[in-house]
């Protein structure tokens, strides 16, 4: 029997949990209902992934209830929760890279035939689901290894849908998605909710969550602040609730410039095989110079191009005035060179998870740090100590593995370790991705106080706003080439969305007022 | 970001546990073998300074090849071409003889190193097949030098005096594993390269992406493990008044078994030498006390397993965290 709107889908009452001594959530009680989109909203270490564990069948609550279509439930594993129709997508991904699409979709139970497994029946459940989430172009038997970061999420979002939910919940599911991909989903969650299911969204993209939500929750230090319709409350009012403080000046201000400043960067009809073509960038002494654009238009491929990571680059380079080859990152990292790469993926790229919070940050700077052969563990120590200070990173011990860290933490951690080279050249990869809005301001500031002291750096965001908000220039590119190049006032969302999608110029004009 | 803290930490205090647990069932080993040497024979002969001196001597050379077999299962590779490693340089440095025969030994055992380093961070074979290879083709040219023509096997003596002499009683093979220790560790706590190696270990691609010549890292690993195992290939030689070709043989697995056993990770990224020290101990007084107590060779095979089993069942699991 379905549930009446009255009645919601899923109840909480009392819920408590702690680990350890920490209360990751106090006396929540909580409620969303049956055809509705509600979005929970909290900075990291709020309690959000908390929630979404004990709803989900993850961990069990201290104390408290969960009840589920009007019965009371306990689930010990996700499994249960599954079956119950709890499906829940969360913000790391679980697909294997190695397997196809086709399998990954049918993991848990893939068609039979006589016992084994029914390959063609299990590649036309993949084609409906994808079809189902708009991903037809995805080829079932395409290694998920070989698609990108924001198609791997479609390929999740469409295994979830596999499982038939009756509750949806995506944790921080579009972090890694581009604009179009993104809606694309939320055509699929609107459709979703027109066919009865409860959808929990969590985001950390306020504009995101504006467009999708029916309602919006807002946690705080594991307490449950207020629920509301949307539209009731403006964003400073929400941010408010979330930080708990005033919120004012995200994005420090940009500064004035009489000239341009003395160009540090200089690269010039750089291309890379076919993702890369006659890509010329200046960047000067003190800016932040912005790539936009739909996901995989070789942003990614140029930063990595700079940093001598791709063999086979074209074009030339040249930092100061001094034609440079960067051929590894070794190299790239060199004190003539000077540049600092912050990867996509700080769990992968940029940190050794196990290892400390110490051993992370100073990897960078070891060379400088020896006496002779062995590392000077007072000097170590103390730039340690330093960069913690710093970038404010909060620790208990530099000796904690960074694991340990929170993501906007760990996220410092990669930054800090290559502060402590004095890179002149920063190059950054969407280094605010999954990150709580407190630390986003952090970096925002941080980047530009970087550039304030001398450092040229090379912004990728997947995040409109921050284009908007930080860069100085923003060079939007498009199939491998520059589109466009956005500066001063006509840096908007409208002129950033219609250079993403190569419309012609004359359709972008200048916002009148910019935000 | 503190809920995930516990376990870890926890996991993060354990890391000398495996030195604890290997030394407590050292002191089992003894216990039970006095009781048994008490009960039998009514001495307590396994704890003569002189069994346990030579337990010390004939661990050295176990030793000194898991120092170097622990530095390449630190960055997650492994080194499987140790026996003929081992066999090569002793044989080779016999052949030569005179003053030459030690520096050849080593530089057999350097050259086989880089080309194992330069096989896996070049070429990008994976080291368990690559070093596999280099162990098959090693054997090849040693049957093909001792085929044609009979070298001599008769080490120098300069080797005699390494393997068999002492010092103030204690044997020299001991001392010059204390010294190769104390550089090992020394190395991997104190400079840069022992850190990346761990770092290596953890997570290569971001090593590499923070500017580090993370192939270099490789060879050296390499080559020093090889080093290692040829510098144990000579005393063993010596030991044994000969070189021959089956001699590295009985290493290869003990070795891989002292350093997993010893508390560092099969898969890289963490382990200490004290746990090695203490792993080969264990191995070699084992092995020793289970032959004292005459036990029949399957019944040695059959004990000899379960304790490796059992020690990984004590602290192997859970000490790589689940990321």
């Amino acid at each position: 029997m379905a549930p009446s709107p009255a009645a919601p889908l899923l109840q909480l009452r009392n819920i408590s949990k702690a680990y350890g001594g920490v209360k990751a959530l106090t006396d929540v009680d909580f409620a969303t209902g049956a055809a509705s989109i509600h979005a929970v909203l909290g900075e990291n270490g709020a309690g959000k992934s908390t929630l979404i564990k004990i709803i989900s069948g993850v961990t069990r609550p201290d104390a408290g209830t969960v009840a589920f279509e009007g019965r009371e439930v306990a689930f010990a594993t996700p499994q249960e929760a599954n079956a119950a129709g709890i499906v829940t997508i969360f913000q790391e991904l679980s697909v294997m890279p190695d397997l196809s699409v086709a399998d990954n979709i049918s993991i848990t139970r893939p068609p039979r035939r006589l016992g084994l497994i029914d390959h063609r029946a299990q590649r036309r459940r993949a084609e409906e689901l994808l079809a189902r989430v708009g991903c037809e172009d995805i080829n079932p038997i395409e290694r998920v290894r070989n698609l990108p970061l924001s198609r791997r999420q479609m390929v999740e979002i469409a295994k979830a849908l596999g499982r038939n939910p009756k509750l949806l919940i995506l944790d921080e599911a579009t972090s890694a998605l581009t604009a179009a991909d993104v809606e694309r989903v939320y055509g699929i969650l609107h459709k979703l909710r027109s066919e009865g299911l409860g959808l929990l969204y969590i985001s950390h993209r306020m504009h995101e969550i504006k467009e999708l939500a029916d309602t919006i929750s807002v946690f705080r230090n594991g307490r449950h602040v207020e629920t509301f319709p949307t539209g009731t409350r403006n964003d400073e009012a929400i941010i408010g609730m979330m930080i708990g403080r005033e919120y004012k000046n995200v994005y420090p201000p940009k500064p004035v410039r009489a000239a341009p400043p003395a160009p540090v960067l200089e690269v010039r009809n750089l291309g890379w095989v076919d993702r890369l073509h006659d890509i010329s960038v200046t960047v000067g002494k003190g800016e932040i110079v912005g790539l936009g654009g739909l996901d995989g238009q070789g942003q990614r491929e140029l930063l990595l191009a700079l940093f001598g990571v791709l063999r086979g680059v074209e074009g030339s380079v040249e930092v100061e005035g001094r034609p440079v080859k960067p051929g590894s990152p070794a190299a790239a990292t060199r004190r003539d060179v000077g540049m600092a790469l912050i990867p996509e993926d700080r769990k992968t790229e940029g940190l050794m998870l196990p290892m400390s919070i110490g051993d992370n940050i100073s990897l960078t700077a070891l060379r400088k740090l020896t006496r002779g052969v062995v590392i000077d563990a007072g000097a170590e120590k103390s730039s340690i100590a330093a960069m913690v200070e710093k970038l404010q990173i909060k620790i208990g011990s530099v000796a904690d593995p960074v694991a340990t860290l929170s993501g906007g933490n760990q996220q410092k951690v990669v930054i800090a370790k290559w502060l402590l080279t004095a890179a002149r050249i920063l190059l950054l990869n969407d280094p605010t991705r999954g990150i709580d809005v407190g630390t986003k301001q952090e970096i925002y500031r941080l980047l530009r106080q970087l550039a304030d002291q001398g450092t040229a750096i090379l912004f990728y965001s997947t995040d409109y706003d921050e284009l908007i908000g930080c860069c100085d220039r923003v060079l939007i590119l498009y199939g491998g080439r520059v589109a466009r190049v956005l500066e001063g006032e006509a840096i908007s969302e409208k002129n950033i969305v219609s250079a993403s999608f190569n419309l012609a110029a004359s359709e972008a004009v200048p916002a009148e007022a910019a935000p | 970001m503190a809920m995930a803290e516990n376990p870890i930490s926890t996991a993060i205090r354990s890391i000398d546990r495996p030195v604890l647990f290997a030394a407590a069932f050292i002191v089992v080993i003894l216990i039970v073998g006095t009781a048994y040497t008490l009960i039998t024979q009514g001495n307590a002969a396994l704890l003569s300074p002189t069994y346990l001196l030579l337990q010390l001597k004939v661990s050295a050379f176990l030793g000194i090849v898991a120092a170097g077999a622990m530095l390449v299962i630190l960055l997650g590779h492994i080194d499987l071409s140790v026996p003929w490693t081992i066999a090569a340089s002793a044989m080779l440095a016999t052949a030569w003889g005179g003053a030459g025969a030690i520096p050849v030994g080593l530089l057999v055992g350097l050259g086989v190193g880089v080309f194992n380093g330069l096989g896996v961070a070049f070429l990008r074979i994976p080291s368990m097949i690559f070093t596999l290879g280099v162990n098959v083709v090693l054997r090849g040219f040693m049957v093909m030098l001792t085929g044609g023509f009979s070298p001599s096997s008769e080490p120098t003596d300069l080797m005699l005096l390494l393997a068999k002499g002492d010092v103030l009683g204690i044997p020299i093979p001991v001392i010059i594993w204390a010294v190769v220790g104390i550089a090992v560790s020394f190395m991997l706590r104190r400079t840069p390269l022992g850190r990346y190696m761990y770092a290596i270990g953890n997570r290569e691609g971001a090593v590499y992406l923070s500017g580090i010549n993370t192939r270099l890292v490789l060879v050296a690993a390499f080559a020093m493990c090889s080093m290692l195992a040829a510098l144990a290939g000579l005393l063993i030689a010596g030991y044994s008044s000969k070189a021959f070709q089956a001699m590295g043989d009985p290493y290869l697995l003990p070795s891989i078994a002292a350093v997993v056993i010893g508390g560092t990770n099969i898969l890289g990224g963490s382990g200490k030498l004290s746990g090695t020290v203490m792993g080969t101990i264990l191995i070699v007084l084992l092995q020793s006390v289970l032959s004292v107590m005459q036990m029949p060779e399957a019944g040695r095979q059959i004990i000899y397993g379960i304790v490796i089993i059992a020690m990984l069942l004590a602290y192997g699991r859970g000490s790589r965290l689940r990321l």
